[in-house]
């Protein structure tokens, strides 16, 4: 064991040499931090995920701050991984394999060809939501604007509010959930919105005294959304509809993230009708909206989803793959999809995960053999990794 | 019945005081951590013809153990629910370490002064709640005095954990156990808060009432 951790250690030694010169010649190198500080292995000073290669593999890079904020104020970090990031004054993400898979692919990836969905799946805490997070970044940094749902589930499971939707008979309306995520959608993309200045195609009528008029900004629109919480559910609609026109049109690209995407193929979710009854998701408003932008019916966007077991009820949890955790519809209504298989830590990731909860002093006790023992119980699983180091 | 009649008259016979243990006290017992066995390496052959007993099936050499960790776990354990118990205690050292490790991250300079490691702090704490003297009621002429005795370093430890834990108890609803724990202990490792206030106060009462300290005897 230890012979092969040495190989590792030299090997990234000289994956960090060679990054040093890649560095130093290509004149667009990104902000590194003072040029000559030492970096440990563990890091790397690429910060743009667009640059991030099989050379950084297992290593960390920084998000800045600002970044951050603007990105993730509005959720797509698990929670725990938000405290994490309190507690060490950075924001750390690990360069994996499966966020490069991906982001070679979009890179690589056709924008005037239908969009291409791409679907994450895997075990339970294998880092389905941070590669997502990764890949939002690039699109973030790339003039992607992005329509970002933190966690599906959350709409089906315990929304704030549930009333029934004006227009159409039998639907559900969850208008604080839409207010909330239209919020986070302009938090996303307000200087984008500002740079593009998208213009809506045709005028909505929102009731006798409101309405929007064709060729008013998207940010109005948003913001009606906004104030006008009753008929934030219909903006999210109008707003998504707009957005697949005018990428269509080439005006703009668009990244489509939805984590926890099954959730809208559960078969019950915990929303009672008029009649005490549970709905089914394609009832309540927000569903369609996004199922459309999930068709294969405009172009100029990529569409990143994840499918995870716990965006289901019990009963519903027995396999994490697709096939089985969208059901037959939705895996009709995604297909053809490119699958991503997001797995446990590899040897060099683990190795590297633990040098970095020892750099942050996270990890306390060292004696001989602690990190065999860890790798053993933990099974390589970044998030059982997370909670068995907490109190040591 | 007339046969565990027998027995108890024999048992009774053989020795005056009645175990609680299987064991007799002869046996010694079993040193479980690796590194500790390593460290007794050389007294190993004393032991080739003591009897042992056997390690119990919660024991074990992992990285998580920890003796004082342990005796906390027991100690917190409400109706032998001690995975729940673990659980709080885990809670509690992933609170005192987010706590320092911020402290760690913010100070400027003097970084290495500060302790992220949560097991030591627990122990620091233990350490400084431990009483030295406790006092006793002993009736003399119809009254009754508060006695100071000496005590045990075992009752100490144990004195110093309840403390610990029945201020931690001492809680509004809202806040949960380990965050109140982990604030306990952090301020008796630092050598302030109620715990440490409770132990000085009973040395006060100890040193207050010296003149009764020969009822003890007499």
């Amino acid at each position: 064991m230890k012979m092969i951790r040495n190989r590792f250690g030299s090997l990234t030694r000289v994956s960090a040499q060679l990054q040093r010169h890649v560095q130093q010649m290509s004149t667009n190198a990104a902000a590194s931090p003072a040029e000559g500080a030492t970096i440990s292995e563990f890091r790397t000073a690429v910060s743009n995920p667009g640059e991030h290669s099989a050379m950084q593999v297992a290593k960390f890079y920084t998000i800045p701050a600002e970044q951050k904020k603007q990105i993730f104020s509005g959720g797509g970090l698990p929670k725990q991984y938000e405290q994490q990031i309190k507690t060490f004054t950075e924001a750390c993400l690990m360069v994996r394999n499966p966020a490069l898979e991906l982001l070679q692919y979009i890179k690589d990836g056709d924008l005037t060809k239908p969009v291409v969905r791409y679907v994450l799946y895997g075990e339970n805490g294998t880092g389905k939501t941070l590669t997502m997070a990764h890949v939002l970044h690039y699109g973030a940094l790339n003039d992607f604007l992005l329509v970002h749902v933190p966690w599906a589930p959350n709409w089906m499971k315990r929304p704030k509010e549930a009333s029934n939707a004006a227009g159409q008979e039998g639907m559900i309306d969850l208008p604080f959930d839409a207010a909330a995520w239209l919020v986070h959608f302009k938090a996303q993309n307000g200087p984008l919105l500002q740079r593009l200045q998208l213009k809506t195609s045709k005028e909505y009528v929102w009731s006798k005294r409101e309405s929007t008029p064709a060729g008013s900004s998207l940010i109005e629109l948003v913001e009606h959304g906004i104030a006008r919480i009753k008929y934030a559910s219909e903006t999210t609609a109008a707003l998504i509809a707009e957005l697949k026109q005018l990428s269509t049109a080439g005006q703009c690209k668009v990244m489509v993230a939805i984590d926890g995407f099954n959730a809208f193929f559960h078969p019950v979710t915990r929303i009672f009708s008029d009649n005490k009854q549970l709905v089914t998701p394609d009832r309540v408003t927000l569903t369609q909206p996004f199922l459309d932008i999930t068709n294969y019916d405009w172009t100029n966007g990529v569409c990143v989803l994840s499918v995870d077991k716990i965006a289901m009820t019990e009963g519903y949890m027995d396999s994490y793959m697709p096939r089985y955790l969208l059901g037959k519809e939705g895996f009709e209504h995604l297909d053809p999809f490119v699958p991503i298989h997001v797995e446990n830590y590899t040897d060099k990731e683990f190795h590297s995960y633990i040098n970095y909860y020892l750099d942050r002093h996270w990890i306390n006790k060292t004696p001989q053999g602690f990190e065999e023992q860890l790798k053993f119980m933990s099974n390589k699983n970044p998030y059982s990794l997370m909670q068995l180091v907490r109190a040591l | 019945m007339s046969f565990l009649g027998r027995i108890a008259e024999k048992t009774s016979r053989l020795s005056c005081l009645r175990l609680m243990s299987v064991y007799p006290t002869h046996y010694v017992e079993p040193i479980v951590q690796k590194d500790k066995q390593q460290d007794q390496k050389n007294d190993l052959s004393k032991l080739y013809h003591v009897p042992i007993k056997a390690a119990v099936n919660k024991s074990s050499d992992t990285i998580f153990h920890d003796d004082t960790k342990h005796k906390m776990i027991n100690y917190i354990t409400k109706k032998g629910n001690s995975a729940l118990a673990r659980t709080l205690l885990s809670k509690t050292l992933e609170l005192i370490k987010r706590t320092q490790t911020e402290h760690m991250n913010l100070a400027k300079g003097e970084k290495t002064t500060i302790n992220t490691n949560p097991e030591t702090l627990l122990q620091q704490a233990v350490e400084n709640c431990r009483p030295l003297l406790q006092v006793t009621a002993i009736k003399r002429g119809g009254v009754t005095y508060q006695v100071p005795v000496p005590i045990t370093t075992k009752r100490s430890y144990f004195l110093a954990m309840k403390w610990l834990l029945e201020a931690a108890r001492e809680k509004e609803r809202k806040v949960s156990l380990p965050e109140k724990l982990a604030w306990e202990i952090l301020d008796a490792a630092h050598g302030q808060g109620r715990v440490i206030k409770r132990k000085d106060d009973l040395h006060r009462q100890c040193e207050s009432n010296r003149a009764y300290a020969h009822y003890r005897w007499s």
